[in-house]
Order: structure tokens, then sequence, then C-alpha cells
């Protein structure tokens, strides 16, 4: 193990432990400062439930109770001037009550602090010496964005899963000093980007999608390497299909998350998550009407043809009774699939309830299981205002080949691409991170040149300091920075994201600019409105050297299918004899014409009739779609 | 002929896909924030007789009265209609509108000769004259007074749009710059709708789609069927009070008697007020919507929203009553009012029939608009939803402290604080929950809040408060009902206070405005609240010790840390045998 570690240079961990920390509700006993008059601002919510018909469904617990919220007399006005100064009495009131209470962690958020976030870095400082084993955090520090119930529920997470995050982090950073790796742990943040342990500890809330963001890595490689252009991609495994789009060289990002229903303000990719995978529970209605999800069999039972106890049909049961993955031994035994427990459950919860045959009703699973994943990617590309004809998808993760080619026909797409690591999709992806930092920072202002020039200096300012992080690890050719400015039109709360060049930029470039983006998404442009800068946000990357896929030995030996089976294919097709490829057999620049199944070690691909795969100088798999009209 | 229950499936899958794809292109184009920002319309798509068979994107209370305006463009022009066609109305009299602001695009599918049903959008219009800007005219009497009224309109003919009729429409209305694109917005919404449903019904074939959209009813109907088997069939009474009718204190009930039986659910709401002079008289098309409402959130989601669902309802609202007014009755505020009144009404005789499973009421509003120019001239209209109502609890939870009005069901975002003084020449002082307000009961009712707000400037208020002088969020299964809610005016300089009247409108020098929001509706006995709830609340600063002890019978500790598990039972007993003696 030492000999191995010493000799990597990177440790990169994509992590889940903070979202299931969160999901889990297994955080720390938090505690807020807030300002008098808005103690209850994370309970209030803003009043809003996401499924207004599941009338009956109680909101997720609060994660700080209401005793533990704490006014403070302070106040910071809207033009960011302070009104009221800390009243130090509450303070220590409030960290009396905090210490009886045996908190561990203290958020502090107070409105209009992203506009000035003096008084709650005052109080940071004065809980930090306080309680010096408790974590304590600023939500402006966060995220100085306008909405102080976002901000103080980004603030109320980070500090909830701080004191669960950081030691186990922090913990495994030693230990593998200790084991010889010459470097720090890295960790995938929600962006995609990597970040030092020093940069993370205090923001840990910039890991809750770490382990779905650790694919970026990947589509950067990809879309690089292959030249593929604008890419979806489709990421299924036991529980859920996510779609990401990567267009114009870059993934969609969003600043805005919302993890089972708790808000989180913190550069992210944008993943539309749809409940369909392979352990999702497929089963006819009161009315008789086929369901596939949202409810899935876990990891455990999981589909019933596993064996271990699952008793629902799921999508992967359907897969088996149509032929497309064959019984027996997967993953070196770990999984063993049954073809008559698929049958069986197929049989009892969907064909006879709906009069039809087991097939019948495995391909009802399917057709609806692909449907709904279709509709996904529609709403992402649709959205984004992309024509998904243009588009090359992705398919990922343990089922994502399985479906890839019937939904890419769904959608039109032409071509499907499945990365020869698809199951390990996000592993690699790791390999191929960035350093990256991120920081936002609210302005609110008129855009004119004064206001311009003032913010340039400012940009300027942070850019020197992030720079200055990134040279401690990185030489200046490798460091890339990209800064954005949020504008929107006087009077509307949306913005858009532009570029902005220091230096270069005028008020009417920055305007054509924000108008050609304004005008893609929302179709006309407001000639007379005025526009205002929002925020800037700061990304810098530090680039580490791009780390290449072995690339397979090409072999022109011909190809020969280890079996043949009967496959259901698809609805044009119906059930045919199709051979079965073993990837051992394949190498670059072999070519398979459709129907096929071919059995990677991680994922299985089905291709569909007349459509082509090819096999790459690096082994990966691409596959263009015959498109009949 | 027999449908493929996975074509079934798939089709009504879609068709939920569809409509809300509608609502996606809608929100991207529309120009009004209403629009991208507050969700303000509902898009739908119906068969060939009118009947919704999805309407997957819509706001609550637009979601069971659709049908009434399809039935209109059929009734007008049904032996007329072309691909390339679009109709437009609004008036709630002669056209199935729901009331005047919300405009309805209505466009015929018509794929290859054939006539497959409508695809459409109703959305809430920033300004259509009449007597107030923004739509909202307190003062009404008539209908004439709210605005331009849209008998059913032909506005594109094969395809092309008559010019003077779209120039007709943005003379009247305060904001034809945004209406223009607005109108263009939802009139391409329906546009993709319409190509989305072409392209379905090819793949499918025409024949067979339109057999799949019957069943797709024919299944929402088995449900609902399912559904109301679970109710005992019976007779069953409900009713809600508004206390005013805009400008005098008169109670104005609403009353429903809801008859269950043979899969069936009659409501009769004969009973109910004559209709008012105020702006809160329903039509037929917003009563059975609020109804629709009341029933879909009673069987919490579990029915598709289609007419299949509606074909197991009848409903009996006698002309002349304030659930079905007679022209010229103005009619804006139904959406909210009598919107509650009827949705409380309908929840409070299904309670009855199935007590443990009542939903308690929600606190009505209580709050004030104000209005006016800001320093650099423009004008501004701001909503004061930080003090908005709490919600009424139902079995297995409490009420939310606070939420948008009950015609949403939660859907509407409250504002940020920080976003309101930004946009808004106000600051904020407070806006938390009350305490003691909230309905006692097993599960408590929503607290309401604690809201002031200064106003540095002159401006104009116009006032909305229906829970001000009794408790609205009425309690169920024993449950009590919410505190009601006060608001009073107090002037910056001289610190004199106003009394606000209950509706009507003051201009005012800078002024403070201090709500006490009502709270909403307990459930069940509050003697069996979890006595550690009790004391979670009483930490919370919530509940007082007194109430704690007197209204739910818990005995804590005198740092109130834990409850005293004896004393608590002995409280309880003592609360119940003296229940026993008061008559």
């Amino acid at each position: 193990m030492r000999e191995f570690l010493s000799a990597c240079t990177h440790f990169v961990h994509g992590t889940t432990v903070a979202t299931n920390t969160l999901l889990e509700g297994k955080g720390a006993r938090t505690g807020m400062l807030v300002t008098r008059g808005f103690r209850d601002t994370i309970e209030i919510r803003r009043g809003f439930r996401e499924n207004v018909w599941d009338y009956r469904t109680p909101w997720p617990d609060v994660l700080v109770p209401r005793w533990l919220r704490r006014p403070v007399t302070e106040r910071v006005l809207k033009d960011g001037c302070i009104e009221a100064e800390v009243d130090e009495a509450d303070l220590d009131d409030a960290i009396a009550r905090f210490n009886a209470a045996g908190v561990q962690a203290v958020a502090v958020c107070f409105i209009n602090s992203y506009l000035n976030d003096a008084n709650e870095e005052l109080c940071v400082r004065y809980l930090r010496e306080a309680m010096p084993d408790c974590f304590v955090c600023g939500s402006a520090k966060l995220a100085a964005v306008m909405g102080e119930y976002e901000r103080s529920s980004t603030a109320v997470v980070n500090a909830y899963i701080g004191p669960r995050v950081v030691p186990y982090l922090r913990q495994l950073d030693e230990r593998l000093s200790e084991l010889g790796m010459p470097n720090r742990l890295l960790l995938v943040q929600s962006n995609g980007g990597a970040a030092f342990i020093d940069d993370i500890e205090q923001r840990p809330v910039s890991l809750l999608l770490s382990g779905p963001a650790a694919g970026v890595g990947a589509l950067d490689y990809f879309s690089g390497k292959e030249g593929l252009g604008g890419l979806l991609t489709m990421e299924i495994g036991g529980t859920s299909c996510d779609v990401m789009l990567y267009d114009r060289g870059k993934v969609g990002e969003t600043t805005r998350l919302d993890i089972a229903g708790y808000p989180a303000i913190t550069a992210s990719v944008e993943i539309n998550t749809v409940g369909t995978g392979g352990g999702t529970i497929a089963y006819v209605d009161a009315g008789g009407m086929l369901q596939v999800g949202p409810q899935g069999a876990g990891s455990r039972p999981g589909p019933a043809c596993y064996g271990l106890g699952g008793t629902m049909a799921t999508v992967t049961d359907a897969h088996v009774v149509l032929g497309r993955l064959r019984p027996g031994a997967y993953a070196d035994g770990s999984v063993n699939i049954r073809s008559e427990l698929a049958q069986e459950v197929v049989a009892k919860h969907v064909a006879q309830p709906l009069g039809l045959t087991v097939e019948a009703a495995a391909i009802g699973i399917i057709r609806l299981a692909e449907q709904n994943m279709l509709h996904a990617m529609e709403r992402m590309s649709s959205e984004r205002g992309v024509n998904p004809q243009t588009l090359t998808l992705v398919a990922c993760g343990g089922a994502g080949a399985l479906h890839a080619v019937a939904v890419a026909r769904l959608l039109g797409c032409r071509s499907v691409f499945v990365p020869r690591l698809a199951g390990v999709f996000c592993a690699f992806g790791m390999c191929n991170s960035n350093i990256r930092y991120d920081l936002i920072q609210s302005c609110m202002v008129e855009l004119s040149d004064d206001t311009l020039a003032r913010i340039s200096e400012q940009v300027a300012k942070r850019e020197d300091e992030q720079r200055g992080r990134l040279l401690e690890s990185f030489s200046s050719e490798a460091i890339i920075s990209d800064c954005f400015l949020e504008l929107r039109y006087r009077g509307q709360q949306w913005t858009v994201r532009v570029p902005f060049f220091v230096g270069t930029d005028s008020k009417e470039t920055l305007r054509r600019r924000f108008e050609q983006e304004f005008s893609s998404i929302y179709g006309y442009v407001q000639e007379r409105n005025e526009l205002q800068i929002v925020a800037f946000h700061l990304v810098g990357k530090g680039r580490f050297p791009e780390m290449a896929l072995e690339a397979a030995e090409a072999c022109a030996e011909s190809l020969q299918a280890s079996s043949t089976r009967s496959v259901w294919i698809d609805s044009r097709v119906g059930f045919v004899d199709a051979p079965a490829f073993s990837p051992t057999k394949l190498h670059p620049g072999s070519r398979i014409t459709g129907p096929a199944v071919i059995e990677e070690l991680t994922t299985t691909i089905l291709l569909g009739a007349a459509d082509v795969l090819l096999v790459d100088e690096g082994g990966d798999y691409s596959i263009q779609l015959t498109i009949s009209e | 002929m027999a449908v493929d229950p996975i074509t079934m499936t798939l089709v009504q899958k879609r068709l939920d896909h569809i409509s809300r794809y509608m609502g996606w292109a809608m929100t991207r184009t529309a120009q009004s924030p209403i629009f991208s920002e507050s969700h303000d319309f509902s898009c739908f798509l119906s068969n060939v007789r009118g009947d919704a068979l999805s309407v997957a994107d819509g706001l609550p209370i637009h979601t069971g009265g659709g049908d009434f305006a399809v039935r209109a463009v059929l009734r007008d022009y049904g032996d007329d209609l072309h691909d390339g066609d679009v109709f437009l109305l609004s008036d709630p009299y002669v056209a199935g509108g729901n009331h005047l602001p919300d405009w309805t695009v209505i466009r015929p599918i018509i794929v290859d000769d054939r006539f497959l049903g409508f695809a459409s959008n109703r959305a809430h219009q920033s300004d259509i004259g009449g007597g107030a800007a923004g739509t909202y005219n307190a003062a009404a009497t008539e209908i004439f007074h709210e605005g331009i009224r849209l008998p059913v309109l032909r506005l594109f003919e094969r395809g092309r749009v008559r010019e003077d009729l779209w120039r007709l429409l943005l003379l009247n209305s305060r904001t034809s710059d945004l209406l223009d694109g607005d109108l263009a917005a939802m009139v391409g919404s329906t546009r993709t709708g319409r190509d989305k449903v072409a392209a379905l019904a090819r793949e499918y074939g025409l024949s067979e789609t339109e057999g799949v959209f019957s069943a797709i009813l024919d299944h929402a109907q088995t449900l609902m069927k399912e559904m109301i088997r679970t109710i005992p069939a019976g007779v069953y009474y409900g009713e809600d009070v508004s206390d005013t009718d805009c400008f005098r204190s008169v109670d104005v009930p609403v009353r429903v008697a809801l008859t269950v039986k043979n899969e069936h659910l009659h409501f009769d709401f004969s009973g109910s007020a004559p209709q008012i002079l105020g702006f809160k008289n329903s039509s037929l098309a917003n009563t059975s919507s609020a109804v629709f409402l009341a029933v879909m959130s009673f069987f919490n989601g579990r029915v598709p929203q289609n007419q299949g669902a509606m074909r197991q309802m009848t409903i009996v609202a006698p002309p002349g009553t304030v659930v079905n007014a007679l022209p010229p009755a103005p009619m804006t505020m139904n959406t909210v009012h009598p919107t509650s009144e009827i949705v409380h009404a309908v929840w409070r005789a299904l309670a009855t029939a199935m007590p443990l499973e009542g939903y308690a009421g929600w606190g009505k509003t209580c709050y004030c608009i104000s209005s006016g120019r800001r320093d650099d001239g423009r004008t501004y209209v701001m909503y004061h939803w930080n003090g908005s109502s709490g919600a009424g609890a139902v079995r297995g939870r409490d009420g939310f402290p606070a939420a948008g009005q009950l015609c949403t069901l939660g859907g509407m975002n409250l504002p940020n604080v920080e976003t309101y003084e930004q946009v808004y020449p106000v600051k904020i002082h407070r806006s938390e929950m009350r305490k003691d307000s909230g309905g006692a009961g097993e599960f408590r009712g929503g607290t309401g809040l604690e809201y002031s707000a200064s106003t540095y400037q002159s401006a104009e208020y116009s006032f909305r408060s229906e829970g001000s002088r009794k408790p609205t969020g009425y309690g169920i299964a024993g449950g009590e009902p919410g505190l009601k809610g006060t608001i009073a005016m107090t002037l910056l300089e001289g610190g004199e206070e106003i009394v606000a009247p209950q509706y009507g409108i003051m201009r005012l020098g800078p002024a403070r405005v201090d709500v006490s929001s009502p709270g909403g509706g307990g459930f069940g006995d509050p003697l069996r609240r979890d006595p550690v709830a009790v004391q979670r609340d009483v930490v919370d600063e919530i509940v007082s010790p007194e109430v704690a002890r007197d209204v739910y019978g818990v005995v804590l500790s005198c740092n109130s840390n834990t409850v005293d598990l004896s004393a608590t039972e002995a409280r309880r007993e003592e609360l119940l045998r003296a229940r026993c003696v008061t008559p």
C-alpha cells in the first residue's frame, strides 16, 4: 500500500459523506444567530410547497430548532450601512444557551449581510473565541448573495454537516500522508472542480454534489478527445437517471441546489434527476395503469432477479425477461442474475393485472422507463435552449448503455458515445479534475462605466488573492482565471451570467453580450430597460497535466460473437436472435452492426438494428444511429 | 376497441410532459415577471368535447375550470374550427372565464383534417384596463369597473393574426408592451402543445389516439370512484362565512350540502349568500375549480387532475348567489375569495364524513398592498406577503407557519425580505412566528406571523383584512381555531395610530404597518397532543406555559426542560372532567 501511494501524485476523492449526513439527518447539533425580528426564516421556508397536491406530507425537519435560533440586536440596511452594531449581551446570552445545549456548530445569518458582513464576521470571531471547539460559519462568507432564506439555509446546512464531514476528511488526509501519499487530499466539489481540504474545511457545503459532479472531468476529456461537440449525458444507476448537458465546451452550471428540501447556494453542475434506474419498481395502480417509480428497491434487496429477497418487479427484471441482460454471474460473481425470478415478479405484478404476456409487460416497463428518461432530457435541452438533435448522447452508469440507443432515437440524436469505463465514469472524471475556486460577490449597482471601473478594481484584488492561493501548487501557466457578471434588467429577479473581461469590456460590450444571451433564453430583449449588475463570479482553476487513457491495442482479427440469444431490441424490431460480444474480443477499429449486445465489464451496451458501433483507438465505443425517417 | 394498457400509460405521461413543456416555453418567452417568477398561469390539453386531459402545469385554482372556457369555444365555433385558428376569451359570464384578468388562449388541434382536441393556456395579465392599475379594483361594484371583457374571439384565423383585434386588446391595457409579448408567448406555447400532440397522434394513429384519450379519462374516473368509496355514504354539511362585502360588515356565508352516494359526490350550494356588492363574487367556472381543488387536495393528489375525475362530481350553484353571480356583479377577487370560503366549506363537509381525515382551516388574509412612486418617479405596487397567515393542521402534521393564499396550496414563494428592501422603498422590521396563535390541537395550526414594515414616503394602502374580525382558520376533529389577526397603521411622524378598514383604500404619509396575521386551525383534541411536542413549542416560545397548562394540559418543570408526566396526566384528567360539567 505504502509503495503504491508513494508512487501516486494525487489522491482525488469524490465523496457522498456530505449528502448522506444531510439526507440521513445525522448532522451536528446546530445553533443559529439571526437578526432580531427574523428568527424563523428557515422554518417559514418562504411558504413554498414543491408538490402542492401532496397536502399531508410534512416539510422535512428544520435543521435548527427555534430555541437554538438566537436573536441578536444588529442591523445592516439595504445600502450596506450598519444601522445597529452587534449587541454583545445578546451574544453572551446565546453562547450560554449553546453551551448548555451542547451545540457543536453555529451558523450566523444576518439580514443584508451579503452587502456588508462586518456584523456577521464580528460574531463569527466572537463565537470562535468563546467556543473554540465549535464549527462556526457566517452566511455571507459562504454565499454573498441576496435572499436571506436561501443564504441562511446554505449556512445552516454547512454548519450542520461540518462537524461530521471535516474530521472524517482530515483523518483520511492524515492517514494518507502517513502511508506515503506525497500530496494533500483533493476533493471534488459540486462544480466538478477539485479543492484541497484546507479550502473545504470552512465550506463543506460545496461537497453536496461531490459524487455526481466527478463526471465533469471525464466530459472535458472525452469532448476534447473525440471532437464530439455538445454532449448530453445520461448516467443511470440503481435508483435514478442523472442528466447533464455539456455544451460549447462547458457543463451546465447552477448556483442553486435543493437537496431533499434544503436549499443551498453553491456553484454546482446542473443535474436533472428523474427517479428511474435499474432498481426502480414497476406496478399497476388501482385504476389499472402501469407505473414505473419513483419508488425503488434500493441496493438491498435490489431487483428480484438478484435473488437477495426482492419481491417487486424492477426495470432490471424487465431487461432480464427481454434477454437484454444474460442470466448468470456479473462483477466477479458478486451479483448472480436468475431469470426465473425476474419472470415471476413481472408476471405477478404487471403482466397478470394488465392481462398481458410476461414479455409484453416487460416491454411496457422498458418503454415507460425510457420515456421518463427522454422527458428529463427534453426538459434540460428545452430550458437551456439547445436543439437535442445536434448533441451526442453519452451513456454512463451501470445501466446507461442499455437505454442509450433507444433514448437517443426518441430524442433525435444521431450518435451515442459509451466510454469504455462507463461504469467508472466518475472515477475517471476525478482523475481529470482541475483545482477550482469560486467566489461570488453581490454588488447591486446599475451598469455604467463608473460602476464597471469600481467593480474591475474589486475583481482584480480578488483575482490576485485567488491566484496567490493557486500559485502555492501550480505554475502560472497552469492557472486560468475567468470572471462572470450576473446581469439583469431592472425590475426583474432572474439574472443572466455573461463573461466579463476586466480592462477590455465597456458598458456597451457587456450589454450586447447580455442581450445575446438573454434573447437566446427568453426570445426577446428590452431595449429601453437599464441593466443592473447583481454580482460578480470569479472562477480560478489550476490545471493538472491531463491524464490519458491507455490506448488499447489494435487488432485485425475478425469478430466473432461469443454467443447468440433472443433479445427484444425495440418496438421496430421486436425479438431477434442477437449476437452477444465480449469486450475481450473487441479492439480499436472493430466495427459491429446491430442488432447486438456488447457485454462490457461494468455495463451492457444494446445496439439497435442497423446501428453501427465502432471501437475507437482509446477503446471507447462510438455508435452512429440509423434513423428511419 | 380495447386500448393497450401500455399505450395508455405512455400517452398519459406524455400528455403531462407536453403540458409542462408548454409551461417552460411560456416561462422562457413571456415578459411579465408574474409568469417567470410567480407562475400565475396554467397550460392544459383537452379532447374534442373540451374535457381536460392533462393540467400538469397548473396553478391549483386554475386546475378544475378550464373546461368551461373550451366548451364556450365549442358552443360558439364548434362547426367552424380550422387548423391555425386561435381563440381568446376572458369573460366569466358569457365565455366560461373564471375572472377577467385571466385570459385563456385556446387552439384546436387538427391533424390531417381530423379534429383531436385543444391546447390551451390560461394566464393572469399584468393589466386589462378598468378602474385600477394591476387588475384588482377593490372599489368595483360592476364588472365594467374591472377591465375589458372578452367574449370568445377568433384571434388567429387559419394561422393569420387578426391585427385589428390585437391592436384593440393592446389599446385597453395600461401595460400594452408587456401584453404584446405575453400574449405572443401564450399563443406560442399553445402552438408548441399542438405540434407535440400532433406528433403523438401520428405516432400512435389518429383513431387510436382518440381511444387512448378516453381511456385516460376512464382511468382517472376509476381511481376517483375508488377514493370516494372510502367515504361513508350520507349527506354532510359545511359552511364558511366571510364577514364583509368589501364595503360593509355583513355575513356572507358559503354553504354546501355534500351527498355521497354510489361513488359520486354531489355538492349543493343552495343556501349560500346572495351575490354581494364588492368584487368577491364567484363565477361557475371558478366555483367548480374551487370544489375540484378542495376534493383533489383532500385525496392528496392520488387521482390525476383531469375531467375523468370530475365526472364523479356534480355541483349545484344557484344563479344570483355569491358562488354563481349574475351580471353585472364584479368578481375579480374570486380566485382568492370566495375561493377560500368554498374550499373551507367543502373541507368541513368532508371532515364531517371522515373526521379523522379532515383538514383544518387556513387563516385568511390580513395584510395590505401599498403603492406609490419610488425616488426615481417610477410607480410600484407592493404586496405585504411577509405578513401571510398560518395554514391549517391535518392528522400527522402541524400547520405551515405561513403560506400564501389557500388557492395556491403553497405553490407560491413568499418574497425574501432582502429582495423586497431592494425593490421597494421599505424597511422590514420583523417577520417571525406568532405566539399562542396557531389553533391548539393534537396537531397544532400554523402560527401566522408578526410582521412590521415602514414605508418612508407617502403611499396608498389597499387593505385586505378578511381575517381581522374573528378567527378564520377553523379547527377540526376537536382542534381549536387559530387566533384572529390584527392590522394597524402608525404614522412615522408624530406616532399617530390609524385604524385600518377591512377593505378599502387610504393615502398616508410615511407610516409603519404592523400585522399579527391569523393562525391556522388545529386538528384533534389538544389534550391528545404529544406532551414532548407541547414542551418543544413552549421552549420555542410559540406556545406559552399558561396555554400549555390550560389548553394542552401539559405541566412542565420550572425551566420548561422536561415534561412533568404525572402532573400532566392529572392536569389532563382535570381538564376533561371540567369539560363534562361545562354546559
